[in-house]
């Protein structure tokens, strides 16, 4: 990019190809594998602390509109992913409620930011709430988790709450650990949803 | 419903027509019963003994193909004590529905096909007598399935109904491909709205909006892609654009943006999809870059916004179906199509460009269609404007009686109230009624 000044300007975004979505397809199934994490699966503790910290710290600034701070949370090379299924299917044939790699997700934000995304005003106060988070190692340098959630929406001042369960690939890159992967299993996917434009 | 004659005006609509219960109810007889309501894609129940479940207004209903590749709506209301009979969103290899309650069981024809212990009814029942209700017409248009209750519309078929719109809907098609490219539906997107169902609707046929109601998406888009992307030549003087608005008869209506979205390259406008990148190189490489170019554009939205009254929206690749749940409340579903015969890479792509809109433009739509609700319980301002460009000399009345004006007229929401009121002032014309 020849515009160095502005942080706002797009990056290119090469890394979304056929053998992402692979290993998308991967995640999506050992997200979703049986029983207990057995023990020598688990990862190092000092990376499931790391990993932890990290999302609940993902949840939290998204909760507080820290919006620039929060994409900060995710890999250069990162998807967020809410599927239109439930269980979720495969991205390269069926559509998602929202699918992103980081310059798309940079794009929400950007939009919440100018100040006249309607959907959003008055402004969606959320709080998340994480339990039963399960990490077993992945590849080299990576943890995986699946956790349940419940969203507390407020808007237009109505509450709602929204719920499901979330997996995430968490990868280090230098010596912090940043989620690669989220996606984000409502347990009415495929039902009507409302104003879903806060983060989830 | 004589009132009507002073409630929708040529330049204004009351708000009671939007906000009134009983209005309401008597749409779901005059206008999701006496015209033809849209109901799903052939692609949906493919195989024969398949079905989906769908709404026809507020009525639920069975729509299935049987065997012989036939397709019928029934009404999922066992004929026994008025359980639903089907409760499954979809399935396949399916002939039969078994209603849970008593296990009386119905074809997918609708035919009642046995009620157990049968015999304690007496010795002359006539299990017909049971069969499902169905919705007498059903008709479909290049996969498009359509049904009506009314019997006059019902035997002319949906081409007929559609008027003008059919060469809309072909010109559609042929943008995804032509005939032996075959579109399918790859899911959908729902969504729950705050408003009467006419509020969506006044908005699908709205050229006058974008310029304010998408100001997050065109700030956004500028800051970081810079001018000449999506939807920017909605700003400034939009009506010396070659873009317009047109009626096509029976309240359905057609925009389009294509002299300006098509100009150069659709594609090269579209905010960059995830795996833009990767999925042009390999297309490129593997087809060449003519071909690519074409299935690039295939990707990208049609340009084309048409309207078919009362509940089928095309908004780029995407149909849009708009379903009354209660006289405040809809329902509004967004379903992505995909493309037959084509590396699917390129479907990959469409459906990622699919994802677009309902992340950056529909969201503040629907806010606002949300705040015209709210407002139209005030009681003390009664109206809604519907004037832009009443009355304008230069409208030409083009084949088949289609009327084209510039693309922020009010055009569409004065056609298809002339459609509305006339249906909601007809006499009951259905067998079931």
């Amino acid at each position: 990019m020849t515009d160095t000044n502005s942080s706002i300007r797009h990056q290119d975004s090469t890394y979304l190809n056929d053998a992402y979505y692979d290993q998308l397809m991967h995640l999506n199934k050992d997200w979703q594998q049986d029983g207990p994490v057995p023990v020598i699966n688990q990862p190092k503790l000092e990376d499931k602390q790391a990993c932890e910290a990290l999302a609940f710290a993902e949840a939290r600034l998204a909760d507080d509109l820290r919006l620039e701070q929060w994409l900060d949370c995710y890999h250069d090379k990162s998807i967020y992913w809410i599927p239109a299924n439930y269980p979720a299917g495969d991205p390269r044939q069926e559509i998602t409620l929202e699918f992103h790699d980081k310059r798309r997700l940079e794009d929400r934000v950007a939009r919440i930011r100018t100040g006249v995304a309607y959907s959003m005003l008055p402004v969606i106060r959320t709080r998340h709430v994480l339990g039963n988070i399960e990490y077993w190692q992945g590849e080299v340098n990576e943890v995986c988790a699946r956790a349940s959630f419940i969203i507390d929406a407020l808007f237009n001042d109505k509450h709602r709450t929204l719920s499901g369960w979330v997996g995430y690939s968490f990868v280090k890159k230098g010596g912090d650990w940043k989620i690669s992967v989220k996606q984000i299993n409502l347990i009415d996917a495929d039902c009507l949803q409302e104003n879903n434009t806060f983060f989830l | 419903m004589k009132e009507l004659d002073n409630l929708v005006q040529a330049g204004r609509i009351h708000r009671t027509v939007y906000t009134d219960e009983r209005i309401f109810s008597v749409e779901q007889q005059k206008v999701f019963s006496e015209t033809w309501v849209y109901l799903a894609h052939a692609s949906e129940i493919k195989e024969p003994n398949s079905f989906v479940a769908r709404k026809m207004g507020l009525r639920s209903v069975i729509v299935t193909r049987d065997k012989e590749n036939k397709i019928h709506a029934l009404l999922n209301r066992c004929t026994h004590r008025g359980a639903t009979v089907c409760r499954e969103k979809k399935g396949d290899k399916t002939p039969f529905f078994t209603c849970p309650y008593h296990g009386w069981t119905f074809r997918n024809t609708g035919e009642c096909a046995a009620i157990p212990h049968q015999d304690a009814y007496g010795e002359n029942l006539d299990k017909q007598t049971f069969n499902l209700k169905k919705v007498p017409f059903v008709s479909e248009y290049r996969g498009f399935v359509f049904a009506t209750l009314n019997s006059e519309k019902g035997k002319k078929g949906i081409k007929d109904h559609l008027k003008s719109a059919a060469n809309r809907i072909d010109e559609w098609i042929d943008h995804n491909g032509g005939d032996h490219r075959a579109i399918r539906i790859s899911g959908a997107q729902q969504y729950t709205v705050h408003a009467n169902w006419k509020c969506l609707y006044d908005n699908a046929g709205d050229g006058y909006h974008p310029e304010f109601s998408h100001q997050s998406l065109l700030q956004m888009t500028q800051q970081r892609y810079g001018a000449g992307m999506d939807l920017d030549y909605f700003s400034g003087g939009i009506d010396s654009t070659p873009m317009y608005s047109q009626s096509l008869g029976n309240g359905h209506s057609f925009l389009d943006q294509r002299p300006c979205m098509y100009e150069n390259s659709a594609f090269e406008r579209q905010r960059p999809q995830p795996g833009r990148e990767a999925i042009v190189e390999q297309l490129t490489n593997e087809v060449g870059e003519t071909k690519a170019k074409a299935f690039f554009e295939m990707a990208t939205g049609a340009g084309m916004n048409i309207n078919i009254f009362p509940n089928l929206l095309f908004i780029g690749n995407q149909m849009q179906v708009i379903t009354p749940l209660s006289v405040g409340l809809s329902d509004m579903t967004w379903y992505s199509t995909a493309v037959d015969n084509v590396p699917e890479l390129v479907n990959t792509l469409r459906i990622r460009t699919q994802e677009d809109f309902t992340a950056f433009g529909e969201p503040d739509d629907t806010a606002n269609f949300e705040a015209c609700f709210k407002g139209m319980q005030e009681r003390e301002v009664d109206w809604i404007d519907i004037s832009r460009h009443l009355g304008r000399k230069e409208d030409s009345v083009g084949e088949g009686g289609t009327v084209t004006s510039v693309i922020s007229s009010d055009i569409h929401m004065r056609t298809y109230y002339e459609e509305w009121k006339k249906l909601m002032q007809s006499k009951d014309n259905s067998p079931l009624s």
